[in-house]
């Protein structure tokens, strides 16, 4: 009958409290291990620094899409509405839109009615930082995926209730049978079970 | 979490400040503001109309930090926060210098520096006096007058509130700013006392509630003062976003001199355990969010009124934006806003106590150059003498010495009187061991 093929993901550990899964997370943090992550129904204050994750990527990835807003809007605008490319001499660029040139509103055509602009800039910003937000985390996080491995576990659900889980996966270089199981147990972890994957 | 501090690490009655460990700054700041009295009281008699200006400037630059004081407090215990704990006793004696201030605002009171700064008073002088000889109210005097002089019109609907002499007079308002002021910054220091001798957590909740009715009058008060003072300097100009403009401002540099004022005790080996790299953070992330917030405000009442082009309206920014002030006002977009919002973008630059120090000294420099820019362009026209009056920086110094000299001086030492954190808040390990 059964004959399918199942691939081991990792240990999962379950803790009584907040304070049993911060010590027991600084423990697989010191352990060295890399490829790990905790379950609570809550976020916990310092939890990064007893994981000793490194910052994240992500405010690097939303800087650049918020300059990229602030860019995109400054050069639409002003192509289409002064003289300010042509005079440092990239006036073909305003050659490009001259086809429907924006004349409107009596605004000066040279850079310092650049105020006028300050609104899509600014609103191009947040737009461009929200989505860069937004797409990025998604990205960094692995979502959106059509299931997870954990939800093998029948223990697992509690992780949304009043569970704290610790999961350390087999891709670790330092996992081993062995070894990984009997650093949960002396962390304090309880319900110790390896998880597998149906493939 | 590592090193959770406990009510026993800390030491018992708190830390006092010794002012002779800080000799070095505060023996230069009386020293300074002893001079700059010698000049004040110099120029004063000599150049009395073009010193009120830069009286005004300097009066109304340290008022700013000691409502960003109070604002501080109050929105620490309305909001009923634990971080700022540790630090709320730096904001309460800020705030409670408003007295003090109090003696150096009081020339302001005077006919002699009221004539130079506020034209609209000496219509109202004038109306005053035929008033009186033709036997009619104020009002309609000025109504006469405006027969001869069509911008007085403006002067006359504007009456209910720029007046001298109705119950909710301009001498009115000025002592009841300060004593609204005065009554908050007591008020929640007296609170935060009481508390160091019983420890009950009863006082906290009655600072709550105080906090949150005096919130509006607080709001109302800066508000108000900022048009009396400034926006009075041309009765025809108004701006609706003008108390928001000054308020962002009074809350950013305040933040920043707390900051400064923490690294150097900290420095004197003081508050070590109660204050660590996360309330930097906290306290950084308000300075960057008031850096927003400035530059938001700032921006809206720029746009307004450049593209609505109203003539009361533009006067205002007309000499902001031509000649010299010009480049000061490029300056102050580049300085007061891209600079600090750019320096203070990243957390670890935050948590560091000696660049975000760097940073508020810098802040401290922009918020003079911002008060500056808002009083004295209006200066020489007012005056009839031109853009700029020449050699009249040195008068602007000596102001700006005496005021915010005596008056960091006073601060300074004031830190003594008090331990420096309330130490028997029960809050108080929460905020010591707040992570964010």
């Amino acid at each position: 009958m059964s004959t399918t093929l199942k691939r081991v993901h990792g240990y999962l550990a379950e803790f009584d409290s907040v304070k049993d899964l911060y010590h027991a997370a600084e423990q697989v943090r010191d352990a060295g291990y890399q490829r790990w992550d905790v379950h609570s129904p809550f976020p916990i204050h310092g939890m990064d620094t007893a994981m000793g994750n490194p910052r994240s990527k992500l405010p690097i990835f939303v800087f650049c899409g918020g300059i990229t807003g602030t860019a995109i809007a400054f050069i639409l605008q002003t192509i289409t509405q002064t003289n300010f490319w042509s005079h440092i001499g990239l006036g073909f660029l305003q050659k490009i839109v001259e086809a429907y040139p924006t004349v409107v509103q009596g605004k000066p055509t040279d850079i310092w009615t650049l105020p006028a602009f300050f609104p899509v800039m600014f609103e191009l910003t947040i737009l461009f930082s929200a989505f860069t937000t937004l797409f990025g985390l998604l990205a960094l996080i692995g979502l959106p995926r059509w299931n997870h491995p954990l939800f093998a576990s029948k223990n697992f659900p509690k992780f949304s209730d009043d569970g704290f889980f610790v999961c350390i996966e087999a891709r670790d270089p330092k996992f081993s049978q062995e070894g990984t199981k009997s650093l949960l147990e002396k962390a304090g972890g309880k319900n110790i079970e390896l998880v597998e994957d149906e493939l | 979490m590592s090193h959770h501090v406990t009510f026993n690490d800390l030491p018992q009655g708190g830390e006092k400040f010794e002012p002779a460990k800080g000799g070095k700054i505060i023996g230069a700041l009386g020293l300074v503001g002893v001079l700059g009295l010698i000049a004040s009281a110099f120029f004063f008699f000599t150049k009395t109309d073009t010193f009120a200006y830069s009286w005004l400037f300097a009066v109304f630059f340290t008022f700013t930090f000691v409502v960003g004081g109070c604002f501080w407090i109050l929105l620490h215990s309305a909001s009923n926060s634990s971080w700022g704990v540790a630090v709320r006793r730096i904001w309460e004696n800020l705030a409670n210098m408003i007295l003090a201030l109090g003696i150096f605002a009081a020339p302001l009171l005077l006919p002699q520096v009221q004539k130079p700064l506020y034209e609209w008073m000496n219509h109202h002088r004038e109306a005053a006096v035929h008033a009186h000889h033709d036997h009619t109210t104020v009002k309609e005097a000025l109504h006469h007058m405006s027969v001869e002089n069509p911008h007085l019109h403006a002067l006359v609907s504007k009456y209910g509130y720029m007046n001298l002499n109705t119950w909710f007079s301009w001498y009115t308002r000025f002592f009841l700013y300060f004593l609204i002021l005065w009554h908050i910054a007591r008020t929640l220091r007296n609170k935060s006392l009481k508390q160091e001798q019983d420890g009950d957590i009863k006082h906290t909740i009655a600072a709550r509630q105080f906090s949150c009715r005096w919130l509006l009058f607080y709001a109302l008060t800066v508000t108000f003062a900022a048009y009396d003072w400034l926006v009075g300097l041309d009765y025809l100009w108004f701006s609706t976003m003008w108390g928001v403009y000054i308020f962002a401002g009074c809350a950013w540099a305040s933040m920043g001199l707390t900051i400064l004022v923490i690294t150097w005790l900290r420095g004197l080996g003081y508050m070590k355990k109660v204050v660590t790299d996360e309330h930097y953070h906290l306290m950084g992330k308000l300075l960057f969010a008031f850096t927003v917030f400035w530059a938001y405000i700032a921006f809206s009442q720029y746009f307004l009124i450049w593209y609505a082009n109203i003539t009361e309206e533009t006067r205002f920014y007309l000499i902001r934006n031509t000649d010299g002030w010009r480049w000061v006002s490029i300056f102050i977009v580049i300085g007061h806003f891209v600079g600090p919002f750019l320096l203070l973008l990243s957390q670890p630059r935050k948590k560091n106590p000696v660049v975000v120090s760097l940073v508020c000294l810098w802040i401290l420099f922009m918020h003079l150059v911002d008060i500056y820019w808002n009083v004295i362009p209006e200066r020489g026209p007012s005056l009839g003498i031109g853009v700029w009056v020449p050699g009249a920086w040195v008068q602007d110094l000596a102001a700006l010495c005496a005021v915010f000299g005596s008056m960091g001086f006073l601060y300074l030492r004031g830190l003594a009187k008090y331990s420096l954190y309330p130490w028997r808040d029960p809050r108080l390990i929460e905020s010591v061991n707040v992570i964010n």
